[in-house]
């Protein structure tokens, strides 16, 4: 049933702390309209066999936020912003599998919001760029300050953005995918 | 986990405006030959008449007339990914739909550095 010479579905992870900018950066860039997302509560990794058994008492509605961007006839962007609450960390694996990579939004005046994030995507090799969200009086701060802070690996870029300029996202995928690119030749 | 928790996380609504029950959608059954296909795995309709199927499977044919992800096709018909999984197969083992899962993976399980190139290009030209 599957057949592999059609088109192109590729996946971008949106991943940083709760009000950091996820879903305006996510909205910014896709073509269609939010979109929410049910998912059960419990066993989720496992399948939904338990919604079944209770309609309507093990599913909820997961603010997940998704985009998409058709880049051309025959490859499609998706952008997933990753669900805030621990109990939905499980969800991060089947968005990570597979994809190109994830951008980390930071709010600098709340850096360690950012951190599960960093961990996650090192300790996944997933690829990765940090982007400080330009909220008012976080001018200040300096890309090297943040690398420092993060203790970020060297070749993992660091932009600084605006999430509610389109421009300034599409500028920060454009980056990832450059990194992400750039770890693929390096590795093969 | 706490499945007893008021639900803050449920929009105003929702559950009462889905189609039908879950259950009922699935024919009871919450798994399926294609429940290994990636969220963002994207469905084509096939040219096959389906004016004999059920609701959900004329709404989904409906919305595979360009390629739609199974993510999407969950958040259309308003059922969890899961569900639009064990649907979108069903409709594929009959012939009504193509699945078209990830590019070949490359180092890592992440997509092919020509594959990347694809994106970068375009990307850049928008």
């Amino acid at each position: 049933m599957r057949d592999d010479n059609g088109p192109i579905p590729l996946k971008v992870v949106v991943a940083g702390g709760f009000g950091v900018g996820k879903t305006t950066l996510v909205r910014a860039l896709s073509e269609i309209p939010p979109l929410l997302t049910e998912e059960p509560l419990t066993a989720a990794s496992v399948g939904v066999d338990d919604i079944a058994a209770v309609p309507g008492k093990n599913t909820t509605t997961v603010a997940m936020d998704f985009g998409r961007i058709t880049v051309d006839d025959a490859l499609i962007l998706y952008l997933f912003g990753t669900p805030g609450q621990d109990r939905f960390w499980f969800m991060w694996d089947e968005l990570a599998r597979g994809s190109v990579g994830a951008v980390v939004l930071v709010d600098l005046r709340r850096v360690e919001d950012c951190f599960p994030a960093v961990d996650y995507c090192e300790n996944r090799q997933l690829p990765f760029v940090v982007a400080l969200n330009d909220f008012p009086g976080t001018t200040g701060f300096s890309a090297e300050t943040v690398r420092e802070a993060l203790a970020l690996a060297p070749d993992v870029p660091v932009v600084r953005m605006d999430a509610r300029s389109d421009g300034s996202c599409l500028a920060t995928i454009i980056a990832l995918v450059e990194h992400a690119l750039e770890r693929t030749t390096v590795a093969g | 986990m706490t499945p007893d928790e008021p639900a803050r996380h449920t929009g105003a609504g929702r559950r009462d405006d889905r189609v039908v029950p879950v259950y009922a959608v699935t024919g009871g059954r919450t798994r399926s030959s294609g429940r290994d296909l990636p969220v963002e795995s994207l469905v084509l309709a096939t040219d096959r008449w389906a004016g004999d199927l059920q609701k959900e499977h004329r709404m989904i044919i409906e919305l595979a007339g360009r390629p739609v992800s199974l993510m999407e096709v969950g958040a259309a018909l308003r059922v969890p990914v899961g569900v639009a999984r064990v649907l979108v197969s069903d409709l594929a083992d009959s012939g009504y739909l193509v699945v078209h899962a990830p590019a070949p993976a490359g180092v890592g399980g992440r997509p092919a550095a020509e594959v990347l190139n694809r994106l970068l290009a375009g990307l850049r030209a928008r």
